[in-house]
């Protein structure tokens, strides 16, 4: 699953409120290379742009998870790809 | 980004480094008004009521951005269309073709312009194989006793909602469909194992059906209608 694709994801947890399931958290078994916060002017820093592409475009999250940031509920990450699948109490 | 039901067709799409996730196309989980464009080729005719494929339609519609578009290609019943049949019908007994497992779970069926008759067809219901979804305990049910017919691929259908079977071929990893045959002729021993079948549940469409179930939701507007290859199609622009 690559950032792109996570940006676009958000938990359909039934209940939740408006806007209440993104973004999901994503889990990693480790830490991330970003800064938590984009420097100001950040459009002509051209390591951190570099940086960021490659976050964006490059790095594909494996094994992990995806925490929905209300419920707490984890979608899995196996082989790069989320299961979103609800379960039928859940649904 | 791609979704389906199916995990493991999924990460075949992971395995070839597409972007995909799996979902159930009642609930998909992304933010609403996000996408420019959408597509939901041979999906929606596999759900079983119309409540069911009109919800589809419209979580679909949920996730376009106003003037972004959806693409939807369904099954038709009529596999004859302006006298020509689909690419479905014409390869019928075993002739080769490379996508035999997309012809037939893709729509490319003909589609007939006669006005389609589905009442008369329901007398071949009762000569058809008990589908393996009856419910065995129905003497509990007050519902009626309605039985699905299973289909005769390469043929024309003869019901809107039916069972399509498929074939798993064993001892390989490729799935093939195999025409009305359950052993399959040949010299070698792999080919002489049965393959399970599969039953997988369609609703082909009549034509106008698809527009119509599109018409019925406010937040959409159907922008081109048509056949292709045994299909009913649409495209819609979110208002």
């Amino acid at each position: 699953m690559k950032l792109l694709t996570h940006n676009l994801l958000s938990s359909h947890v039934p209940g939740l409120r408006p806007g209440g399931g993104f973004p999901l958290r994503i889990e990693l078994g480790h830490p991330s290379e970003l800064p938590p916060e984009p420097v100001p002017n950040y459009e002509g820093d051209e390591e951190f742009l570099r940086r960021l592409h490659h976050v964006l475009l490059e790095v594909e999250v494996l094994e992990g998870a995806l925490q929905c940031p209300d419920s707490g509920r984890r979608f899995p990450i196996s082989k790069g790809v989320p299961n979103m699948l609800l379960t039928e109490d859940e649904a | 980004v791609g979704c389906d039901r199916s995990k493991n067709l999924v990460d075949i799409c992971g395995e070839k480094h597409f972007q995909a996730f799996v979902c159930d196309a009642l609930s998909v989980p992304i933010r609403s008004g996000s996408c420019d464009a959408c597509i939901s080729i041979a999906v929606i005719h596999h759900f079983s009521t119309a409540e069911r494929r009109l919800a589809t339609i419209r979580e679909l519609a949920r996730l376009l951005r106003p003037g972004g578009t959806a693409l939807i290609y369904v099954w038709a019943m009529e596999q004859e269309y302006k006298n020509q049949k689909s690419k479905y019908l014409k390869e019928k007994n075993g002739s080769k073709n490379k996508d035999k497992e997309m012809n037939t779970s893709t729509a490319q069926r003909p589609l007939s312009d006669q006005e389609p008759d589905n009442s008369s067809q329901d007398s071949a219901l009762s000569d058809q194989l008990l589908n393996d979804f009856k419910d065995e305990s129905c003497g509990a049910k007050t519902v009626a006793d309605f039985r699905l017919p299973v289909h005769t691929n390469r043929t024309s259908f003869h019901s809107q909602d039916l069972l399509v079977p498929w074939h798993l071929k064993g001892g390989t990893k490729k799935k093939e469909e195999n025409v009305d045959t359950v052993l399959v002729p040949g010299g070698s021993k792999e080919s002489q194992e049965l393959s399970p079948v599969f039953h997988r549940y369609y609703h082909v469409f009549c034509q106008g059906e698809l527009e119509a179930v599109c018409r019925s939701l406010d937040c959409v507007r159907v922008q081109k209608s048509y056949y292709d290859q045994g299909n009913w199609c649409v495209i819609l622009e979110k208002l």
